[in-house]
């Protein structure tokens, strides 16, 4: 058992996929109210990282704790984590209200419909609240992917590149989503290629790198701007 | 967990009616079956009879595994399995889940088949209906079962459909044979001792894969 305070926690975590190394005996603690920022290149680890916090991926070596209690032990667990992936786990053929009722029916929600409606408008998607996910934009499936791992309102909030195919508006959207799950003492970690998002969200800035962490200055994350051509030549 | 469990074979049934993706082809495969068995073999009545069952059941465990392999390709959309797998909910009950939809596929296409093979072979089903009805639940119980499994199995894999019938149809042969000769028997009115060994065998082979399918299936589909 792992301290009950903290929502989670990750201890000496190793995944490998046969020879390949991908996380190496890392720990990690998020604690309520606070905002992880993973970076790293393409293939650095985080999806997997990410989906080892989730429960998806059993590590091969360590654990991670879920309010102390070791992760996905048991199926109602799961309700202690919301999960927004690279992917939008949307059903293609389904409206965003109706992917946004099964998931709340799946966590047990006493009123799906009225939790699913509350959400959309929130995200401003009531005019497309009935058409099928898979003839939405990118932008705006990936806003009702975030709202699917929300829809149960989850102490632990993991979110794989949530801005990647976002709009302005949208980015706007989700910071103030972000914000509110950070000031409301949710634990949040979120994969991110883009330093200005990870430097506005996050407590700290984590770098994945040959299988560590790396903790990076949150000042020094912003890349320095490129020179100018003139210069360069 | 019953409300869960139905609720994920209504967001199938419903992603099916929309998309039709595997049931259109399920059923073409099952009715060109039964065409070729009419058209294409120069056989007497007697004999046709003797082959129907057979051909019946192999007709039903091909088409059911293309609309079995359709499901979970489906479900590996956008990534859907995951969403699916973060539920709170048990293994064993999406195994049920899953199982209840792709039994409804395979009763459906048994409601058009069987009539149609029955037609084309020119065998009565009026004199033994019930035995007919309980062949056709137990066999489609039992290949929906071990389909099911071996489905989310070759989901997973980039040959997922050649994986999937190469790994069943052996373990689904005893199902299909015993299927076979149970129709056969009561087609031909033939409800003796006999027929109710096969239909025992039908129903113990139902309950492994069953039993076997929600208990293994935690270990199938783990990464």
């Amino acid at each position: 058992m792992g301290d009950r305070t903290i929502p989670l926690q990750a201890r000496r975590l190793t995944k490998t996929f046969g020879n390949r190394t991908v996380l190496c005996g890392l720990d990690l603690a998020v604690a309520e109210g606070q905002s992880i920022a993973l970076t790293g290149s393409n293939g650095a680890g985080k999806t997997t990282l990410l989906r080892c916090l989730a429960g998806l991926v059993r590590p091969t070596d360590g654990q991670v704790l879920w309010l102390g209690q070791p992760a996905a032990a048991k199926p109602s667990t799961r309700r202690l984590v919301g999960m927004a992936a690279h992917e939008t786990l949307l059903y293609p053929s389904l409206s965003p209200r109706e992917n946004l009722v099964f998931a709340a029916r799946m966590h047990g929600m006493p009123r799906p419909a009225e939790r699913a409606e509350e959400l959309i408008a929130g995200a401003g998607l009531l005019v497309h609240a009935d058409r099928p996910c898979g003839r939405l934009s990118r932008g705006m499936r990936q806003k009702v992917a975030v709202l699917r791992a929300l829809v149960h309102d989850p102490p632990i909030v993991l979110l794989d590149e949530p801005f990647s195919g976002v709009d302005a508006e949208g980015t706007a959207w989700l910071m103030r989503v972000l914000e509110d799950l950070r000031a409301r003492g949710r634990a949040i970690c979120f994969a991110t290629h883009d330093y200005q998002a990870a430097a506005a969200l996050a407590d700290r800035v984590l770098h994945l790198r040959a299988g560590k962490l790396e903790e990076i200055d949150l000042a020094g994350a912003l890349p320095a701007p490129a020179p100018a051509r003139a210069q360069a030549a | 967990m019953l409300a869960r469990l139905w609720w994920i074979v209504h967001k199938d049934l419903t992603c099916e009616w929309r998309t039709r993706r595997a049931w259109p082809a399920m059923l073409l495969l099952g009715l060109v079956v039964a065409m070729v068995f009419s058209l294409g073999t120069d056989l007497p009545a007697d004999q046709k009879r003797q082959v129907l069952g057979s051909l019946l059941w192999l007709a039903i465990f091909f088409a059911g595994m293309i609309a079995m392999d359709r499901s979970f390709a489906a479900e590996r959309e956008e990534g859907c399995w995951d969403g699916l797998v973060l539920y709170p909910v048990s293994p064993a009950a999406i195994y049920l889940a899953k199982l209840a939809a792709n039994a409804l596929a395979l009763a459906a296409l048994e409601a058009v088949i069987i009539p149609v093979f029955a037609v084309l072979a020119g065998v009565s089903l009026a004199g033994s209906p019930w035995a007919l009805v309980l062949v056709a639940v137990l066999g489609n119980l039992g290949i929906a079962a071990l389909g099911t499994l071996v489905s989310a199995l070759g989901a997973g894999l980039r040959h997922g459909a050649a994986t999937l019938t190469v790994l069943a149809l052996p373990l689904a042969t005893p199902v299909v044979i015993a299927a076979a000769e149970a129709t056969r028997l009561a087609s031909e009115g033939s409800l003796d001792a006999s027929w109710a060994r096969w239909v025992q065998l039908l129903a113990a082979f139902a309950v492994i894969f069953v039993t076997a399918g929600a208990v293994l299936f935690e270990y199938v589909i783990e990464e």
